[in-house]
């Protein structure tokens, strides 16, 4: 299927990816590496290489997948890509632009509290900087 | 040797037994951990946007706070405290724009130069792995272990510079050393998934039935770690998240600094063995009476 360029992301917010994340996705080129190394897959609803293409496409839907949410930031791509791309900064600009006009995932609220009493602090401070705004 | 010290804030509170393990070893090595006189969180997660310059404000300080310390090097033992004060180190050392920014929030004029240590690289370069064998005496001997690295010690590379990203071997050195025996574990940098555990926590899940059988089917005793967040992920999912009607075994996950001090026979109640989901002590008590049977 041809993809309708009318839909594609705009200048301005693929500007912006490439600015927060200082990555060229155009760089890639869809080995499957990076999925096949990912710690989320199994959640994802976008394979990180299928995120990569998207980004080449200019696909707005990249900024809604599931897959920028339900990533560790364990930087396994980022040690695997032979092409050198920083997959991870790349997920975080996803994250970012989206936390930045208040869409976030994570809320107190939504952890059940016998969870909060037990986790670590450092998940809380990690999982809130990652998921929430 | 006194060396600055950074405990971070999980080390307070849900990972004492990592605090506690970590001074009192190395305290028995004739090393003093000399904890900072003002600290904060590090922050955590080290900020993967560019742009996000406020996120490194944190480790930014505790480094420059430590510089002041005059010795030249600061000791965190926590993965995610270690990631994050090497990265940001990193950023000041190598990108103008980082240090002339961060030193603008800091009001200071810190140039990166604080180095920052692991204990087991203390250990290495400090006391000598041949020291620890002839102190220790080979007293975990015949324990199986499976040394787990997790993401935040060995990745990136570049930046953490701990060793190979993708077989990293110093823990197992240090193990065996102690006389243990450190099993092949190629998953021992996979990630356990890590602050999913509040959002996605089916994948925790996956994650930790993934790793701990990989260690249960080498045969492995213990998974050992230095990372609170891999020790909890582990530890407690084994109890509440993998599922138990299978007659799956447990497998007790232990930080590195607690199997040290066992071998350094230090006493129990500083290495914090209760404190744990799976409990750890019938394991050790076998360890213990062959200690016994050593020096008999």
């Amino acid at each position: 299927m041809a993809t309708d360029l009318s839909l594609a992301i705009s200048k301005e917010v693929a500007g912006r990816i490439r600015e927060i994340s200082g990555q060229n996705p155009n760089l890639c080129m869809q080995c499957g590496t990076c999925s096949a190394s990912c710690t989320g897959i199994g959640k994802m609803d976008f394979l990180p290489r299928q995120v990569l293409r998207k980004l080449q496409l200019g696909d707005p839907g990249v900024l809604q997948c599931r897959s920028i949410w339900v990533c560790t930031a364990c930087l396994t791509c980022t040690a695997r890509c032979p092409r050198g791309i920083d997959i991870a900064r790349l997920m975080e600009a996803l994250r970012a632009i989206n936390l930045r006009k208040g869409n976030e995932v994570l809320v107190l609220e939504k952890i059940p509290p016998e969870l909060i009493k037990e986790v670590p602090q450092m998940a809380l401070t990690s999982g809130f900087r990652k998921l929430s705004a | 040797m006194r060396i600055p010290y950074f405990p971070g804030c999980t080390l307070y509170s849900r990972a004492k037994n990592l605090d506690d393990s970590t001074r009192a070893a190395l305290a028995a090595l004739d090393i003093t951990l000399a904890e900072l006189p003002q600290w904060t969180c590090c922050g955590v997660a080290f900020p993967l946007a560019q742009d996000n310059y406020i996120g490194m404000v944190a480790a930014a300080r505790i480094l420059a706070n430590a510089a002041k310390a005059g010795d030249g090097r600061l000791v965190t033992v926590c993965s995610f405290c270690y990631n994050v004060l090497k990265r940001v180190n990193y950023a000041i050392k190598n990108n103008p724009e980082a240090k002339e920014k961060l030193n603008n929030y800091l009001e200071e004029n810190y140039q990166g130069e604080t180095g920052v240590v692991h204990p087991l690289e203390v250990i290495r370069d400090e006391v000598g792995l041949k020291n620890i064998a002839s102190k220790a005496g080979g007293r975990l001997k015949g324990l199986k272990v499976a040394c787990y690295y997790g993401c935040m010690l060995v990745r990136p590379a570049a930046e953490v510079a701990f060793g190979d990203p993708e077989n990293p071997v110093l823990m197992e050195e240090l193990m065996a050393a102690l006389g243990a025996d450190p099993v092949d574990f190629p998953w021992k940098t996979k990630c356990c998934g890590s602050y999913q555990l509040l959002n996605a926590s089916d994948l925790v899940t996956d994650r930790v039935r993934d790793i701990v059988d990989a260690a249960l089917a080498r045969g492995a005793q213990a998974i050992v770690t230095s990372c609170p967040l891999c020790q909890f992920n582990l530890d407690w999912g084994q109890e509440k998240l993998v599922p138990q009607n299978n007659g799956r075994p447990k497998i007790p996950v232990l930080y590195f600094t607690q199997l040290l001090g066992a071998a350094l026979e230090l006493p129990a109640e500083k290495l914090g063995f209760g404190q744990h989901y799976v409990d750890p002590r019938p394991l050790l008590s076998v360890v213990g009476r062959q200690m016994s049977d050593v020096r008999r």
